[in-house]
């Protein structure tokens, strides 16, 4: 509470003094320091010092004297100065006075002595000689002014030595710098006379500044001990002011400075320099980066590769093995997903939950199955016993594409069995499938590039293969059998070393899919006797393909208009690229009359891994479900399972 | 024999040295043997070393002092009260350059001893007292540990100079009593801040007396009033 009254009065007070008299404002001061005062007690010293003095101030309306400075230059004698009285009023102020006293314990009580000396320090000031001056003794003065004090103060006469300044001072030319630029000159002075240096009395520390003439900033040196001093390196044509100051070695305080000294030092030469020598950094710069850009620029642009790899090595072409960069190029997405999937690392997510679910696994380039026999006479001589399952209801998620009515399909699934006769019966059915496929072939023809290679054979191999079609069904008793494959197995051993299987032949009713020996790429001769698009197709393919890629497929399709397979081939796809799917290999064989294979379904097609009966000479039968998990072996790769793993797992 | 006396030579002759060793570090500054000719510290010497350090512990004093009045006593106008209440103003010690220079050699030499002496004891006090003191200026009590210790070292050197040029002159114990711990010590505040005002105050003085005695002396003495 106390604190906002203060600040009110205090408002009051800043605002009143604007319009009231003096006095009136003092009045509200004196309130106010009383009130600070109470709630701060500590105050109380300073304060009232102040107020005091504020007080005078105001009342008397002039200016009190007060000691200015009390300085002893020699440590034998002091003066004391203070300011005179500034007289507003009307009334005479009487004589201001100096008493002082000297604080010895030993005299007793204190006594005000008035000051001896008024007139030798000059107007205003009290000069006490040596005999009235002792050192270590602390003196109290105070200004006394119509018998009132006006000023106290108290003091040891060694804390208040401020030496007279430094006299004589001259400077003598050192030497002058080869160029004739520089010069060093030695100041020299002499100690202020009163001060008692030989007899140790004092001793005085100098400082020394010069600056040049037309500069206004003094440059200090060093306090020095000595009484000369070494100016260096001050250009010859500029003029230079050099002034001293003393002081006493233990105190703080400065005397005055010196008398100023006019250096000018002599000119020998008529040449002087303008200004001084600086490097020349911002040309050394500016140079120094257009030689580098001109020379980066060279070697952007030369045409010598060695220096430009040096400088920008090429990034390194992304490379995956089993890759041919043009596929990439091509931009044949399917094939490049297709191989990516074989040689990536696997996605067990995908068939982790499903045991039943395995793959085939296909191996594309494996150089060792080259060496070896041939894969189907292997088969073909150990598994001919086989039985064959008797293929029952198609299995609706083989997800085949076909150019092919599921109808005709179906019923060519339910009369498979039959021997020659319903072959025979079946091949009219199948020759409309023909006819279909043919309607596909006739695409092909048209769009297929490679038709070219064997034209005129086409048909009839078609129909040959027709033809020799209902053998290898009457022979093994499946519902179907894939002409092409017959064809193409008809000089298995003569073609190839090793046979793969590539396509599926038949599914099962069971579910299990027929897979028949592929065939390998030859002279284009045989290439004709086979299926002259799958023949053309491997032909664009990998040499050693056990299995079509469904990429490879694919792409033998032609751009066929169907629909089906089209849609047939996405969920195969959409599953793993790495399953052939009957339609689609059934499409590319140019299967005819394979009406049994039911296009249509949409279903995924499962994963076969094992093979269950082995149609010699058409093909292996695999089993979708029947056999547990293999080895991690056989799960851990991807792709197409070799018939050799597949030896491993069949007995 | 000779086998049984070498160990015994050996140990004797360690004995020997290492009694050389321990008389030779006695004092800190060598010893001249009063009225040697040629010693081995000169007068010179001593004298500029003790001048070294009568000024540091006098700009040590003043430092300490205005820190002092800084932190505790500033505004309180003690100066004013201070009274010239040192110890050792009952020592006779010349109070300008007058009587400085009327007073003998013999004499300064002896009155610089006594004032050191007389500060021996309150040094040592302050020292203790302010080490004492609850959150202890660390910049002041460093300082009086300084100034301690290098009084004590400037009296030796004094001593020693005494003992130099006024060799006859007797040990003479002459110095004046403190008698200030128990008003370091008092419980009113105010009380105790003035006797420590004081007591700083005494001490800066005293270090400029002597300052200002030993270089006289060195004028005096060394360059014969030629410095």
């Amino acid at each position: 509470m106390d604190l906002w009254q203060l600040l009110l009065t205090l408002a009051l007070a800043g605002s009143s003094d604007a319009f009231s008299g003096r006095e009136t404002t003092a009045a509200i001061l004196s309130r106010v320091s009383q009130s600070l005062l109470s709630v701060n007690p500590g105050l109380k010293t300073s304060f009232g010092v102040h107020e005091q003095n504020m007080q005078d101030s105001c009342v008397d309306s002039s200016k009190k004297p007060k000691f200015t400075k009390c300085r002893s230059p020699e440590l034998e004698t002091f003066s004391c100065h203070w300011t005179d009285a500034v007289h507003h009023g009307l009334k005479n102020p009487g004589p201001i006075q100096l008493f002082y006293t000297r604080r010895n314990a030993q005299e007793g009580t204190q006594e005000w002595k008035e000051c001896p000396d008024y007139v030798s320090a000059g107007e205003n000031s009290c000069y006490f000689n040596s005999s009235f001056t002792s050192i270590w003794i602390p003196y109290c003065i105070k200004l006394t002014s119509n018998g009132g004090t006006v000023d106290e103060k108290c003091f040891s006469v060694n804390q208040i030595v401020q030496p007279d300044p430094p006299i004589a001072l001259n400077w003598t030319l050192l030497n002058i710098s080869l160029t004739g630029v520089h010069a060093d000159i030695q100041v020299r002075w002499e100690a202020p006379p009163n001060a008692d240096i030989q007899k140790g009395w004092m001793v005085l520390e100098y400082e020394l500044q010069y600056k040049e003439v037309n500069e206004t900033q003094w440059k200090m040196m060093d306090p020095i001990l000595s009484t000369s001093v070494p100016l260096y390196s001050l250009r010859v044509d500029k003029e230079y002011e050099v002034r001293v100051r003393s002081k006493q070695r233990k105190s703080e305080n400065y005397g005055e400075f010196s008398e100023v000294l006019y250096v000018k030092l002599p000119q020998m030469s008529q040449f002087t320099c303008e200004e001084d020598f600086y490097f020349p950094w911002l040309l050394i710069i500016i140079f120094g980066i257009s030689g580098l850009t001109v020379m980066l620029f060279v070697f952007l642009f030369s045409k010598q590769q060695r220096i430009k790899m040096l400088i920008l090595p090429p990034v390194p072409v992304p490379k995956i093995k089993g890759i041919d960069p043009d596929l990439l190029k091509e931009g044949k997405l399917e094939e490049v997903n297709t191989i990516l999937a074989i040689h990536d690392s696997c996605k067990p997510e995908f068939h982790s939950d499903d045991s039943w679910v395995e793959f085939i696994e296909l191996d594309i380039e494996d150089p060792d199955e080259k060496t070896e026999g041939s894969d189907t006479d292997r088969l073909l001589s150990s598994d001919h016993e086989k039985s064959h399952s008797n293929l029952g209801v198609k299995d609706g998620d083989s997800g085949r594409t076909s150019c092919y009515e599921p109808d005709m399909l179906e019923t060519d699934f339910n009369a498979s069995d039959i021997h020659d006769g319903t072959s025979q019966v079946v091949q009219p059915q199948r020759l409309k499938g023909e006819a279909d496929l043919l309607c596909l072939d006739q695409k092909n023809q048209n769009n297929s590039p490679y038709h070219d290679a064997c034209p005129a054979i086409h048909q009839p191999s078609v129909i040959q293969a027709e033809k020799n079609k209902p053998q290898p069904l009457l022979t093994d008793g499946a519902e179907s059998t894939h002409q092409a494959a017959h064809i193409q197995l008809s000089n298995p051993s003569s073609l190839a070393n090793i046979d793969f299987y590539a396509q599926v032949s038949d599914i099962t009713p069971a579910g299990s899919v027929v897979l028949s020996p592929g065939q390998k790429n030859k002279a284009g001769v045989s290439q004709c006797d086979m299926h002259p698009e799958v023949s053309l197709c491997q032909a664009n393919f990998i040499m050693d393909n056990a299995y079509f890629c469904e990429a490879d497929a694919k792409k033998c399709i032609p751009v066929a208009p169907h629909i089906k397979v089209e849609s047939h081939t996405e969920p195969s796809f959409n599953q793993e690229d790495i399953y052939i799917t009957t339609e689609s290999l059934t499409t590319t064989s140019g299967r005819p009359g394979t009406a049994e294979h039911v296009p249509g379904s949409e279903m995924p097609v499962p994963d076969y891994t094992s093979i269950h009966i082995v149609q010699s000479p058409q093909g292996l039968i695999l089993n979708a479900t029947a056999l547990p998990l293999p080895d991690k072996e056989f799960l851990s790769s991807c792709g197409y399972v070799s018939t050799d793993q597949l030896n491993k797992i069949m007995p | 024999m000779n086998i049984e006396a070498s160990p015994w030579k050996g140990s004797l002759l360690l004995l020997l040295v290492s009694n050389l060793l321990l008389w030779q570090s006695v004092t800190p500054l060598p010893v001249c043997p009063g009225g040697a000719v040629r010693c081995q510290v000169t007068l010179r010497d001593l004298f500029d070393r003790a001048v070294v350090l009568s000024h540091y512990i006098h700009n040590l004093s003043s430092e300490m002092f205005s820190e002092f009045d800084k932190r505790y006593t500033q505004g309180r106008g003690f100066i004013s009260k201070a009274l010239n209440s040192c110890h050792t103003s009952s020592l006779a010690t010349p109070e300008d350059k007058e009587q400085a220079q009327q007073i003998s050699q013999k004499d300064f030499l002896s009155l610089i001893v006594s004032i050191l002496r007389s500060w021996n004891e309150p040094l040592y006090h302050l020292v203790t007292e302010v080490r004492g003191m609850q959150e202890a200026p660390e910049a002041i009590l460093s300082k009086a540990i300084e100034i301690e210790e290098q009084s004590k070292r400037l009296l030796e050197g004094m001593e020693l100079i005494l003992s130099q040029v006024h060799p006859e002159t007797r040990e003479n114990a002459v110095y004046s009593v403190w008698s200030g711990l128990p008003s370091l010590q008092m419980a009113d505040e105010e009380s105790r801040l003035f006797a420590y005002y004081n007591l700083l105050h005494c001490l800066r003085r005293d270090s400029h007396k002597i300052d200002n005695y030993l270089k006289l002396l060195k004028c005096r003495i060394v360059h014969d009033n030629n410095c």
